[in-house]
């Protein structure tokens, strides 16, 4: 298909196209379009989707790298693709869905499997369980007081969009399905570093079960894709530590002993 | 997209109503220039697998008496031993620079109280121990210790 607005600049688009009622496999389909020399990627599938076919089926949202719905294989590499400058590609730009992912539609990919990951690793404040009985912790400085220099120990791995570039350019994920992944324990890794969780002896113990952050062949892939610089690939070796320095202060000081008190949840 | 990735990849628990297309891997995942570097990282372990047998092979010769020993000797002058353990030279100097490297971000933020040293210095401190553990090997081999 194609169209001509006179606008100049043309590009051709070979899109994946995947309809769960009529294909077995996706096949793909090319659109000719003019294009603007600002465009980001994101543009251009909005403009065959307005213009030229409405069946496409794609996910976005913000429009400015922070909702972290609008990620897609562009010529083979995972991107946010409206923060994906066009100008930065050829005549002929190739768009899939999110590699390693079920596809639904088109460009749209099945996400419960991402999210049923999230979950596993706690990704909230667990109190001990005194506080968790008297409410919110009071110290001297405040409730939930917390100082910058605190804050930044996981300030950087709290930034992540969940857009799941980094599931798609893991070649782990690819391979081992139970793999936690790395936005998942970036996650767990980001609580257990916050200076108001007390939840770090059960996610230390998720993370040392089998397909967590021993999994990690440190390929780096993660964190060379990732759109918000939060290195996960940090984070998932930073818990590898973490997990290992656990396990073995367990042998001295017992768990549910001492200074580890009972955990609730939040 | 070409290669198949693993069929349940990212699948949920419970299949959703939809039927889904099975995920993917790009199909020139191989060919990207970070992709090979950690490949040919991987098949290293391959030359040091060749390294252990090969060392292996000479303690065998050890315990087989002076002539077995003296003609292991005599193998590692032939050109195709040299250059085999070039390559294993080459492959642990990759190994462990690519290693270093990252090592600094594995790092924990804190053990305790005590807070690691930045990079530079972490960095610093891995190539110094290298440096000094291939000198002290070096002497030993070279009979300057025992």
């Amino acid at each position: 298909m194609s169209t001509d607005s006179g606008n100049g600049e043309k590009k051709n688009f070979v899109i994946t196209r995947f309809d769960p009622d009529t294909d077995e496999v996706p096949k793909t389909q090319e659109y000719e379009i003019p294009i603007q020399s600002d465009w980001k990627v994101l543009d251009a599938i909005n403009f065959i989707k307005d213009e030229i076919d409405p069946t496409i089926s794609h996910r976005w949202s913000c429009r400015m790298a922070v909702c972290g719905s609008c990620g897609m294989m562009v010529d083979g590499e995972p991107k946010l693709t409206c923060k994906t400058a066009l100008s930065d590609y050829g005549d002929t730009v190739t768009i899939e869905p999110l590699a390693n992912f079920p596809v639904i539609r088109d460009l749209v990919v099945e996400i419960e499997g991402f999210m049923e990951k999230f979950k596993r690793v706690k990704p909230w404040v667990i109190l001990a369980k005194e506080q968790a009985a008297d409410g919110p912790p009071k110290s001297e400085r405040g409730t939930y007081v917390q100082s910058p220099a605190e804050l930044a120990e996981f300030k950087q791995f709290s930034m992540c969009i969940n857009c799941m570039l980094c599931y798609s350019a893991c070649p782990v994920v690819a391979n081992e399905a139970e793999f936690l992944g790395p936005a998942a324990i970036a996650l767990g890794h980001r609580y257990n570093l916050d200076s108001r969780d007390h939840g770090q002896d059960e996610r230390n113990e998720i993370f040392r079960d089998e397909g967590t952050v021993f999994s990690c062949s440190f390929a780096n892939e993660c964190s060379e894709v990732c759109p918000k610089n939060v290195d996960p690939a940090a984070a998932v070796n930073q818990a590898k530590f973490g997990a290992v320095i656990d396990w073995a202060t367990g042998f001295i000081v017992p768990r549910g002993a001492g200074n580890a008190p009972e955990r609730e949840e939040e | 997209m070409a290669g198949p990735a693993h069929p349940n990849a990212m699948a949920p628990a419970k299949p959703g109503r939809t039927r889904t297309a099975p995920p993917q891997m790009p199909a020139t995942w191989w060919s990207h220039p970070r992709i090979r570097t950690y490949l040919l990282f991987g098949s290293t372990g391959a030359v040091y697998l060749l390294l252990g047998l090969f060392a292996l092979r000479v303690v065998w010769a050890l315990g087989s008496g002076p002539e077995a020993w003296n003609a292991a000797i005599a193998e590692l002058e032939s050109p195709l031993y040299i250059a085999f353990h070039g390559l294993g030279l080459a492959s642990v100097i990759f190994v462990g620079v690519r290693f270093f490297g990252f090592f600094p971000k594995a790092q924990p933020s804190r053990i305790g109280p005590a807070k690691p040293p930045p990079p530079p210095v972490i960095l610093a401190m891995l190539y110094l121990a290298w440096i000094g553990v291939t000198i002290l090997f070096v002497a030993i081999l070279a009979g300057g210790l025992f």
